[in-house]
């Protein structure tokens, strides 16, 4: 092998393993395009890294919430968001939940909440991909009787600077550190 | 000495007749030289009009791409509070699934 073609072969050996393991933690969602039909109302947002630095640009610092959404951010390689409400009960296919709920039981995605809750009949799973001593995704898959929701965050994600967005941009208060709603 | 160079110079610089038609050469030969710098010729008069072409075009073009990713930017921001709205719902609809759950051991317990 000539020197050239050695030193290409290495660079793309070298980026495919810098991108593999931000690659694992994205999960294939189906297409919901005949959901999105019957859907009352749709969220879809796919942000890529590119995307989100763009968005970062427009974040104003000066500003607490965006500061915090830009801290929150920081990391982050994709973020993945499919939610559809409906006007009747559980209007949606549950194979196609199960599909993505199939692609969490893959080495290294760990449980870090299940909640069954047969009194809202609302089913969340939150799922956090751990490589090493750091998470690099997250996972949400949220069925309730009239809505449907999957977020896939891709990156390092830091649980804290998410937690500090509770109260901003309409982010409910989690009192994940045991603080009393007001 | 002084009065012999003082004879060569009234000789050498004596006036003199210009030739026939120096005056019509001279003027010609101007006329010419001006026409050169001051404009081009006909099969080059393009140059200009094409470079000023051009920069209108980068400059309309370089506005158009600035205002796209302006748009594209305030999209993504858009996308992106909405994703974390989105995220923050969920983790908050699992926190008071958990909270639920854990609310009869408490009960218990008291």
């Amino acid at each position: 092998m000539k020197p050239l073609q050695a030193l290409l072969a290495l660079l793309v050996l070298a980026a495919l393993s810098q991108a593999a393991p931000a690659a694992d933690a994205r999960l294939a969602l189906p297409d919901f395009r005949a959901l999105e039909a019957r859907a009352s109302e749709t969220v879809s947002v796919s942000l890529d890294s590119s995307l989100i630095g763009l968005a970062a640009r427009f974040l104003d610092p000066d500003k607490p919430e965006d500061a915090a959404a830009r801290q929150a951010i920081a990391g982050l390689t994709g973020i993945y968001v499919r939610s559809f409400t409906f006007d009747a009960d559980f209007a949606y296919p549950q194979a196609e939940v199960d599909s993505v709920r199939k692609q969490l039981s893959a080495p290294g995605w760990q449980p870090l909440v299940q909640v069954r809750s047969h009194k809202e009949r609302n089913d969340v799973d939150v799922y956090i991909r751990v490589e090493g001593s750091k998470a690099n995704g997250l996972a949400i898959i949220a069925s309730e009787p009239r809505e449907f929701t999957i977020v896939n965050i891709v990156g390092s994600i830091d649980l804290q600077k998410l937690h500090e967005l509770e109260g901003h941009f309409g982010i409910p208060q989690l009192k994940l550190d045991g603080k009393k709603q007001p | 000495m002084s009065a012999d160079l003082e004879k060569q110079l009234r000789a050498a610089l004596r006036a003199v007749e210009p030739p026939a038609g120096f005056a019509a050469r001279v003027s010609a030969r101007t006329q010419h030289g001006r026409w050169r710098r001051g404009w081009l010729p006909m099969q080059q008069r393009w140059v200009p009009t094409a470079l000023a072409a051009s920069v209108l075009a980068a400059l309309l073009l370089g506005y158009g791409w600035q205002t796209h990713r302006e748009r594209q930017g305030l999209q993504a921001r858009q996308q992106l509070i909405e994703a974390l709205r989105v995220t923050g719902q969920k983790l908050d609809l699992a926190y008071r699934g958990v909270q639920e759950a854990s609310r009869p051991s408490d009960d218990t317990g008291a």
